[in-house]
């Protein structure tokens, strides 16, 4: 066991110290701090939203709060200039028909002469409620819709809540208080009456809306709120591919040089076979765990940044590392059999193949998985060992979740089909490590592991 | 005590018998050459000892145990062909192949080996950054670092200038003061007459020699005689003579079994003025290409293995 420590202690330190690994880490929070640039940069202009208020009662108290959150902007500490830009908003007369006026201002925004629109209804007088929209549970609730192309972080939609929130919190109390009064019993307000009038409006944002060119009907592309459930699995899925892929093709190369070189010789009179290959393994987990870690620890902060901590709850990330340390080593055994049944780098492709499409099986199905997680086929599939830990983390992550037996079951798949993997790949891994010369086919790998 | 006792020990690849029924002894504390053409199962035995194949049949005791599937921290080996990171630097590397072997405090040892190779100011220097010779030294001291009792060194000596040869060959003989058992093979024979206390060849996977150098050049008896004449006559025809090697300033007469030097000095006085003239025996070099050469074949001339004793106790 010590043996196998001191072999994985090499391993990571070889792999971790590398150039290779270091700009790949570095590269992480370039990306992040140039999108958080590109943000900055965009958000530096100027933005003007169209109002449309079918109710007739917000637009004037909204462009107050605008102004008073232009002017109550601090200035740059450095060069005391204002640099932060100015919403500006625009009243647009209520047409008759809501989907052609959105069409138009859609067409508006596209154009880039507006950030977005604001529509502002009262769903018990007009007919502008519709699937998907809040249904209105107070006669005083209304539908505000943001549509832009701009994603759900919009201070905007902040400023425009505040403004319209106030004015329905202040109507509400007038309301109680009238009731109060026709009801000369009563002295004391509940709780509950207390929470409906401080209740802040929500507004609700939106894509923009485009005809479709089958059914000539209006709709609007689904709002980034409905897209971000997806975006944490989706992103947690394609780590999980890519940190194991990144960590088992070195470990691959690692073990194609030991022959060439005939390090193997000198570590196989030291340490046995397995404790060997044991060790590399050990070392690819840790490796695998410290990327994905550095990486969530990233995607968690722009999580943070941008308000989707929701979307990214522990336990799930917990299951994420406890599935990528099974999919490491399932996946290494893999590789470590193919680096050892081979004499060269280019030898490596041949065999590699099958294992691609085994690491590729969850990739034909996601599309599946994403927008039917508990699909039959999204269930099945994630049972198929090879592709468990990357589906059933994709179908963990999408609300509302799968049922908990089938990720412990889960993991017991994962766990018979890497002790079997380890198994098979040791046995190749004993006779392919010492062997020269011309690399092994399929049906030599098999006889060496029937036969031993 | 025997470091080694390797008994009727076949070893096959396929269908070919890389070790043929090998049985040998290398008593502890000794130095063991093995010799024998490149492809005769040298590196073969070599890695059985170690462990790293197992024989098809027959026993291999190592420092008394017999085990099999682990390897062994109390040997040490050095590979015919370098094995080392190349990305690793010198010091860690020799650390890490310590640790493997079970010697954890071993810094100072490590710092101590480096300076006596002379190596020292290479510690931290990558390993694809020396020369063959120093590599080849860093393997030495890989192999040694452990304090093991029995070390297996596979053409030690192969590409390093006379310097380093030098100073290799004096580290052996310190492990062997030590009473270190080392086994080593090389096709210099040269230094295998100088350093070996016994000399092991095998051949085609048998073993065809072992034992001390002079056992063996007794068993080939002095049927060699080097000559020189004045004008270089040919010397074809000779009685008694099977062969004749000319090396340009002298020629080598190797005799035939039972044939009289005397009567082959007769002879040569017929055919010119004889300058020098000298029984010898063979060297090793010369019992090498009479086994292995290819012109010759087992049983020519020479004794057989088969009815060559075991010449030491």
């Amino acid at each position: 066991m010590r043996k196998i420590v001191i072999v994985a202690v090499r391993e990571y330190n070889a792999a971790v110290r590398t150039k290779t690994f270091l700009i790949g880490l570095l590269l992480m929070p370039i990306l992040m701090g140039g999108s958080i640039a590109i943000q900055l940069l965009i958000q530096d202009k100027d933005r003007r939203y169209a109002i449309v208020d079918r109710t007739g009662q917000f637009f004037t108290i909204i462009a107050k709060e605008v102004d008073k959150h232009n002017t109550t902007k601090p200035p740059d500490s450095v060069t005391r200039e204002e640099t932060r830009a100015k919403i500006l908003v625009e009243e647009v007369e209520a047409e008759a028909d809501p989907d052609e006026q959105r069409l138009a201002l859609s067409d508006r925004v596209r154009r880039g002469e507006l950030t977005g629109f604001l529509e502002i209804s009262a769903p018990a007088r007009t007919k502008t409620q519709e699937k998907g929209d809040k249904a209105p549970e107070q006669p005083d609730e209304l539908t505000i819709r943001l549509q832009s192309n701009r994603g759900s972080f919009d201070d905007f939609a902040d400023v425009a809540s505040r403004a319209i929130s106030r004015k329905v919190q202040a109507d509400r109390l007038e309301k109680l208080k009238r009731q109060m009064e026709s009801q000369k019993d009563r002295e004391k307000i509940t709780e509950d009456e207390v929470k409906k009038i401080v209740a802040p409006v929500q507004v609700t944002p939106k894509g923009l809306s485009q005809r479709d060119p089958t059914t000539g009907k209006i709709e609007e592309y689904s709002g980034k709120d409905k897209a971000a459930p997806f975006i944490v699995p989706f992103a947690l899925l394609m780590l999980m591919f890519m940190v194991i892929f990144m960590g088992a093709t070195p470990l691959m190369q690692g073990v194609v040089e030991e022959k060439i070189q005939r390090i193997a010789e000198v570590l196989l009179g030291s340490v046995r076979p397995f404790e060997l290959m044991m060790g590399k393994l050990l070392g690819l987990v840790a490796v695998s765990l410290t990327m994905s870690g550095v990486y969530l620890v990233g995607g968690f902060w722009l999580a943070h940044h941008y308000g989707f901590t929701r979307f990214f709850p522990v336990d799930l990330l917990l299951w994420f590392l406890l599935f990528q340390a099974l999919a490491a080593l399932m996946y290494g055994s893999l590789f470590v059999a193919v680096g050892a049944a081979c004499s060269d780098f280019r030898e490596t492709q041949n065999l590699l193949l099958p294992v691609m499409l085994l690491a590729m099986a969850p990739m034909f199905v996601l599309s599946k998985v994403l927008t039917e997680p508990n699909g039959s086929v999204s269930t099945w599939m994630s049972f198929f060992p090879f592709a468990t830990p990357m589906l059933m983390i994709a179908r963990q992550g999408i609300p509302p979740g799968i049922p908990l037996w089938q990720p412990i079951v889960g993991i017991l798949v994962v766990l018979a089909t890497t002790t079997l993997c380890v198994w098979v790949a040791g046995r190749i891994f004993r006779v392919g490590i010492l062997m020269q010369g011309k690399g092994a086919n399929l049906g030599q790998l098999v006889r060496w592991v029937v036969r031993g | 005590m025997n470091a080694v006792e390797i008994e009727h020990v076949t070893k096959t690849f396929g269908n070919f018998a890389a070790v043929d029924a090998l049985s040998l002894v290398v008593p502890a504390g000794t130095v063991y050459g093995f010799i024998g053409p490149n492809g005769s199962g040298k590196t073969t035995t070599l890695r059985m000892i170690m462990r790293i194949l197992h024989p098809n049949s027959g026993s291999i005791r190592v420092l008394g145990e017999e085990q099999l599937g682990a390897a062994n921290d109390r040997v040490g080996y050095l590979p015919e062909e370098r094995g080392l990171y190349k990305q690793m630097k010198v010091r860690d590397i020799l650390r890490f192949y310590a640790e493997l072997k079970g010697y954890r405090d071993n810094r100072a040892a490590v710092t101590s080996w480096l300076e006596r190779l002379g190596l020292a100011d290479w510690a931290n220097k990558r390993v694809e950054a020396l020369s063959k010779g120093m590599s080849q030294k860093v393997q030495f001291i890989a192999a040694v670092i452990a304090r093991p009792e029995l070390v297996l060194l596979d053409e030690p000596f192969t590409g390093l200038d006379p310097v380093n040869t030098e100073v290799l060959r004096e580290e052996v003989l310190n492990l062997r003061r030590d009473g270190t058992t080392v086994i080593f093979s090389t096709h210099d024979m040269a230094v295998a007459e100088k350093m070996c206390d016994f000399i092991f060849m095998i051949y085609k996977g048998q073993k065809v020699l072992d034992g001390t150098l002079d056992s063996i050049q007794d068993a080939y008896g002095s049927d060699t005689v080097h000559v020189r004449l004045e004008g270089r006559p040919n010397l074809d025809g000779l009685p008694g003579v099977a062969k004749v090697t000319d090396f340009g300033k002298f020629q080598e007469l190797r005799l035939e079994a039972g044939a009289d030097p005397q009567r082959i000095l007769a002879a040569l006085v017929q055919r010119g003025v004889v300058r020098h003239f000298e029984l010898t025996r063979p060297t090793l070099h010369d019992i090498f290409v009479r086994i292995a050469g290819p012109t010759e074949t087992l049983g020519n001339g020479a004794p057989t293995p088969a009815s060559e004793g075991r010449p030491h106790a």
